[in-house]
Formats: C-alpha cells, structure tokens, sequence
C-alpha cells in the first residue's frame, strides 16, 4: 500500500533558531495518527509546514507516492491537505454554509451571484453525518467551539480533503463533546481520510490512534504503534527522562502574605478560595479553560470580580484595578507577552520602569540616569542578552521580553508575583533561566502563583499546587501528593457532573 | 550614542533632509525665496498649524486622533472675541479663550474614554457639534472689534522674530519635555503602542488619554488666539480642514497613526515643509490648484520613503 502522506528529513529554522531536525512522517489512507511531544517539541511547525504557511528549508514531502511542493496554504489545498486549527479560523458573523463555502463560493447566473441555497443544501449534506443539529443557517458565532470544530471539519470535506490534521482539538472540549467528536474523526478515517491528531494526552491518542510519531525539542524521537506501546514508554519517549519527583527546595514561611475568599467572575472563576504564603511557589494546573487565566487577571485588578475577596498582607483590596493591586503589591507577568506584556517599539528602560514612573521622577521630570541605573542593576541580575537596556524590547527573545518584564514588577518593588504560562514561546535555555529566577523570588520571601499547561513544569517549580476544573479549585495538593496522576485526576471533569456553560 | 534614541533622530534627520531639499529647489527658482523677510514669513505662516499639530502630535502618539481641532479653534475664537469686545480684560478673555478648548478636549476624551466610543468618530461628531455652536453663538457673522490691546500681541515682534512664532518655539519646547522627560509622556507612548499591556502595567490609561485630547484642545485655542488677533476678528467658520494640515504634519514629521510613536521636532519640520511648499509655490506664481497637488505629493512620497527606510531596519 501507498503510503498517504510522507514526510522526509524537514527541517526548519527561524533565524539562528533551528526548531525541526531533519523529521520523517508517514501516515497511511485511513489511518489516525497522532502526532505528539511537549510545548515547543515542533508539532506545531511542523503542521504549518504542512498547510504551507512555512516554507521548510530542506525535505521532501510526497502525498500517495508523488513528490509535491507546498509554498503556500493555496498549494496544500489543492493537495487535499486541511487543518482544524485549535484558534479556528472562521468569520463569526457569517452563517455556517458561508463559512463551509468561504472562498469557494457555488455561484449561478453565470457565476455572477451566490447560490445561497445550494451552498446550503450541500452544506446540510456534508453535515447530517456529522452533527445533524447543527442549524447551516445560523451564525458560526452562535455555534458552541465543538460545533465549531465540526463546521471546520465539514469544510475540510467540501475541499475534498484526503489528510485532516487536528491541533489539540479537545482542548476546550466537555468529555461528551469529545466522544461526539471521536465518533466523528472514525468516520472520516473509515471513509479513507486520514487523520494526523496533534495531542499531549495519553488517553485521547491511546482511544483514537493507531500509531504516532513523538518529536523532542525539534527531532524525531519514534514513530511507535499503538496501543501496543506501553503509556509509560510513550510519555518517557515524549518527555526524555522518566517521570519522578524533582527535588524541590521550598522556602515557604507561615506567613500568609495574599488570601482569597470566594472569589467568582462569571462561570469562568467560581468561588476560589485560597491562601499564599511568603517565599511560597504555589502552581495553578488545569486544562485550558479551567480557569486559570481568568484567576490571575481577576488577582491583579485587570478584570473585575462579581464576588469574593482579596486580603493582602492582613488589608482588604477591594478596588478592582491594576494600579490599586500594583500598589498593593501584585504585579502579572501576562501569557500573550506581544499583546499583554511588552510596549514592542520603546526601550527596555520604559519598559521596566512603567508602573514605578513616578518613583522614578522627581518634580514631575523622569530621572533618565536614575532609571538607566536601575533598570541595568535588575536587567544584569536577570541576565538580559544582548545586554542593552536602550533598544527597542520588541528587538529582544521571548525569553529576554519575559526577564524583562520580570524586571518590571522587581523595580515596581512587587512581592506577589503572578506568572501565566511562563515559559511559553521561550526555547529550552532560557526556560531553566525563568525557572532560576522564580526560584530566587521565592527565596527572596516574594510569594509566587505560577499558571501552567505543562505538568513538569509546575511539578518543577512549585510548592503546592492547585488543579482548577470548570472554573472551580477542584484539589490542593501538598509537596508530598503533587504527581502528574494526581494533577490529571482532579483535572478532568467527571462524566454526569454538571457542565459549563458554551463557550 | 544608545540605539533607540538615534533611530528616532535619524527619522527627524530624514526629515529635516526633505525640508532642505525642497528649500533648495525653491532657492534656486527664486531669488526671494531666501531671504529673510520671506524665511520669517514661512514660519510665521506656518505658526498656526504648528500650534495645531503640537497637540495633534500628542493625540495620534496615544493612539487617537482628533478630527474637531478647527471647530474647537472657532468655538474658542468667538467666544474668546466676546469676550473681549464686551470689555473683559485681556488675560482673562484669553484664559477664558483657552478654557473652551480644554472643555472641549475633556468632553472628546470622556466620551472616548468613559463612553468606550472609537476617536474617530467622536471627533468626526465634534467637528460639526463644535462648528454648530459656534455658528450658533454667532448667527453666523463674524465678530468685529477687537481691542488694539490684544491684537498687539499677536501682531508684535521680538528682535524681528514675529511673537506667534516665539509662543509656538515655547509650547514646542514644553511639548517635547512633556514627551520625552515626564512620566506622562512615557504614558501617551505606552497607551499607543499597547494599550492592553500599558493598563496591565499599572499606567492610567483614562487620565493619559484625556490629557491628551485636553492638550489638543487648548493648542486648539492657542491657534484661534493667534489667528484672531492677526486678522482683529473672529469668524464662525474660522479653522476648516485645519485637522487635516496638522495630521499631514504629524506624520510626515513620523508620527504612526497607529499609534505608539511620533515626534516633536519632526511634527514641526513637517509644518514648515508644508509651510514652505505653499510659500515657494506661491513666490513661483504656481496655481493654488497646483499646490494642492504639490502638498499631496509630498504627503504620500514622505510616508514611502518612511514606509521603505524603516523597513530596512526591521
């Protein structure tokens, strides 16, 4: 048998930063391949390669046995290539059929008007062996995000696409919307179409595929089938060491420093209640849509609670605004660095010295040598390269952004520090460098929250961690009980129990 | 020197390169172009969108724009004027003057602000809710009379220099140290370049935009006081596309109307090239038709050189 879709030796770089070594991929007609490694190990490139929205620098990529060049998303249509992106990209104010015929629009009247109806009735067609409920006429905007999924999906099959690749499709899913979803990817993989599922759960890949292909920082690890392959093993290969506890040196105090009483937005947060200690780590772990974020902007000011209270240091803050919890003593090291974080064109100097501006004045004038200084001192303790706190922070790694920022919340004198996704976007070396500096917080007596999707992550990192499940703290768990098991445990949401709202 | 800070002066550099050349070209088809009387002329012509685009500078490096800056000016003109023909002492009409533009700045900014409404069109509301009252107040007709007093500042001199230009050379002066060395002007920057980040970062967005539209507003009233006091009167319709010179000025001078970023001396080189152009074209007997088109071309060559040069710098 032809093999469906081969890849052979691609290889990538941004810049001096090369992020695919030389990695094969063979999936077969039919079959349901997962595609699996941690954040950053080059699945996402890899399916960008793909859909053609990279370019590779070297490799081949052939589909049923023929060589073909992908250098655009236009040339990987055409080869039946389509991509469920976890961000979908529809247009929310257009009715389902239009976004199923986006761009393809099936015309009458000698292709001056679009057949509304027809696009219609196809897109019913395409649909009944989906999700039947779906209304074609309706707003995608109105469609919940595993609705969502399935219009993609039905759109992938008007292109007549022989290879489907899915990124992290469950990521915000209910468990019955998965199962939906896992009756959906069978048929199309009884159908002849193959599947390349992009996941970092066992279970989801373990029920769905029948091989996967497991890529460390960059490189081909295996390609291993399943579920003849031991968990264990897939894991051990997927994260390169076996999984035990880290040594975990905590310089936790007695004393509470932040504490949380019922604090709710929403659905998103509900009722979290909590305490912090100085020099304690504490982790946030759940999946994406638990919570988390929305927690830690609901702490520094940046959303507003509907209910609950903050407590620093003994003193209520009640004001929901980021000036009052800055001054309070909070400071959020955002996940979205380019959108929430940094101010790209200005230096690094006023990027540090935002939010201690007028600490940093005198008689309502900046003293530029005083701010210079200061933001050198901290920026040579984080170890900002290059070093030069006069250009432009957009010009800098992610990983430099991130201790400069840190930066930030050192000189605005913050002693809770809230940390979302820390590492994300950040290569492998500056990652063991935010992990050092978010140590040195805590031995400093600063207590820090750390909001992570990667589990070795927050079991390196943190003293306790709490596991947030639909918006809820659904467990805290003690230096002695944090496992990835347990963390998985508390994680999930249970089947019968009562779900979130759409989101 | 520290990369950033030569960036920004290798674009005001650039500018100021235009300036030069277009002074060339004039100074070789005119033998009166360069000459004193006539250099003086240009800045003073150019005094009064000076004063506009100082303030205009301000709004677009936060991230706005403001469309109402010539209705602003004619409301602050009449009703300035009344004042003074009524018999209310100079600095005070004058103050009562500049208090009409900042209200007028404070009411764009709140609806901006605390109304969550976009700056274009609040301003696009203000253009005609502004010039209304104005033409209100005034039944239409123009205000005349104005005490000899008051119109001896506008029309004085130091040293030969007219005082329009000096009092725009100051405000000038003022608005680059607010830009550059206060904490304020850090805000307009970071709440244009980012305004998620700037708020996250604990910087005041509300107050920073609302002195920014407060600022143009009263350089708004500067310039009507300027305008009246040379002509001794004060017409409703006072002001008309005045928004549009001060923008063109902004950005050739290397503001982003995206926000985030712009410049004090490049915004006045801008100004006195448009100045000039006018000016030169003037002195060559050149169709006002022509200059129209000469300003728009320069406009758009300006923002392409812009486009391509920074494009090489990453």
């Amino acid at each position: 048998m032809t093999a469906r879709l081969t890849l052979r030796a691609i290889t990538k770089s941004f810049g001096p930063l090369q992020v695919l070594h030389g990695v094969d991929l063979t999936v077969q007609p039919g079959e349901i391949h997962g595609l699996l490694g941690e954040n950053g190990a080059g699945k996402s490139t890899l399916l960008n390669i793909l859909s053609g929205v990279f370019r590779p620098n070297a490799g081949q990529i052939e589909i049923d046995g023929k060589p073909v060049q992908i250098a655009a998303p236009r040339d990987a249509q055409a080869c039946g290539i389509a991509m469920i992106h976890q961000e979908l990209q529809q247009v929310p104010e257009l009715s389902v059929a239009q976004n199923i015929y986006l761009g393809a629009a099936l015309r009458r009247t000698g292709g001056l008007l679009v057949d509304r109806r027809a696009q219609e009735a196809e897109a019913r067609r395409l649909l009944a062996p989906l999700d039947p409920a779906i209304d074609v006429t309706a707003p995608v905007r109105t469609l919940r995000v595993a609705q969502r999924q399935i219009v993609e999906i039905a759109k992938a099959l008007r292109a007549n696409a022989k290879i489907i690749a899915m990124d992290e499709p469950t990521s915000s899913l209910t468990p019955a919307e998965f199962e939906r979803l896992v009756g959906v990817i069978r048929t199309l993989a009884a159908q002849g179409v193959s599947v390349i599922y992009v996941s970092h759960k066992m279970d989801e890949v373990f029920r769905l595929c029948s091989a996967a292909t497991i890529l460390r920082d960059g490189r081909l690890i295996a390609c291993v089938p399943i579920p003849q392959t031991p968990v264990g093993e897939v894991i051990e290969r997927m994260v390169g060491r076996a999984l035990m506890a880290v040594a975990h040196h905590g310089f936790a105090t007695g004393r509470v420093v932040l504490q949380v009483a019922g604090l709710s937005r929403g659905t998103a947060v509900r009722e979290a209640t909590f305490t912090l200690h100085a020099g304690e780590v504490l982790g946030i772990a759940g999946l994406v849509g638990s919570g988390r974020t929305e927690l830690l902007r609901l702490l520094a000011g940046v959303d507003r609670a509907d209910a609950g209270q903050i407590t620093v240091d003994g003193t209520p803050a009640p004001v929901m605004d980021p000036r009052a919890r800055i001054r309070a003593g909070l400071g959020l090291v955002p996940e979205e660095r380019k959108r929430d974080g940094i101010i790209r064109h200005r230096p690094v100097t006023s990027n540090v010295g935002l939010p201690a501006m007028r600490a940093f004045s005198r008689a309502g004038f900046i003293r530029a040598a005083a701010l210079r200084a200061r933001t050198e001192a901290l920026m040579r303790d984080v170890n900002l390269r290059p070093f030069d706190v006069t250009r432009a922070i957009g010009s800098f790694s992610g990983g430099n952004q991130q201790k400069a920022i840190i930066g930030r919340w050192l000189a605005a004198g913050t002693r809770i520090f809230l940390f979302d996704e820390p590492t994300r976007g950040i290569d492998v070396g500056a990652k063991s460098e935010i992990y050092d500096l978010i140590e040195r917080l805590a031995r400093d007596g600063c207590a820090v929250i750390v909001v992570s999707s990667e589990m070795p992550e927050v079991i390196r990192v943190s003293d306790r961690v709490l596991v947030m499940c639909e918006g809820r703290i659904s467990a805290t768990l003690g230096p002695d009980q944090i496992s990835e098991a347990a963390i998985a445990a508390h994680a999930i949401p249970r089947q019968g129990q009562t779900q979130g709202q759409p989101a | 020197m520290t990369a950033f800070l030569s960036n920004i002066r290798f674009r005001d550099a650039g500018t100021l390169l235009g300036l030069v050349l277009i002074g060339v070209v004039f100074a070789s088809l005119s033998p009166t172009f360069l000459t004193a009387p006539n250099l003086i002329n240009i800045l003073q012509q150019s005094s009064i969108n000076a004063c506009i685009a100082l303030g205009m500078t301000l709004v677009i490096i936060s991230g706005g724009i403001d469309l109402s800056v010539g209705p602003v000016a004619a409301l602050s003109a009449v009703l300035g004027a009344a004042m003074l023909v009524a018999g209310v002492p100079v600095p005070l009409a004058m103050l009562g003057a500049l208090a009409v533009g900042v209200a007028c700045g404070f009411v764009n900014g709140a609806l901006i602000t605390w109304g969550g409404l976009q700056p274009f069109i609040v301003t696009l509301g203000g253009l005609s809710l502004y010039r209304a009252l104005a033409l209100i107040f005034t039944g239409g007709t123009p205000i005349f009379g104005l005490p000899d007093g008051f119109r001896a500042l506008t029309n004085g001199n130091l040293a030969g220099i007219p005082n329009p230009v000096i009092a725009v050379a100051v405000l000038a002066a003022l608005a680059w140290v607010i830009l550059n060395k206060t904490p304020l002007g850090e805000y307009f920057m970071a709440v244009g370049g980012n305004p998620e980040a700037a708020r996250i970062a604990g910087v005041p967005v509300t107050l920073t935009k609302l002195a920014a539209y407060m600022i143009s507003g009263l350089m708004a009233a500067v310039a009507a006081l300027i305008l009246i006091g040379r002509l001794g009167a004060a017409e409703p319709t006072l002001g008309t596309l005045w928004e549009l010179d001060a923008i063109a000025a902004a950005a050739i001078g290397g503001a982003s109307l995206m926000g985030g970023r712009g410049s004090i001396p490049g915004t006045l080189i801008g100004c006195i090239i448009l100045g000039t152009l006018r000016n030169g074209l003037t002195l060559m007997n050149v169709q006002a038709f022509y200059q129209l088109l000469a300003t728009g071309i320069i406009i758009i060559v300006a923002m392409l050189i812009d486009k391509v040069t920074s494009g090489k710098q990453g």
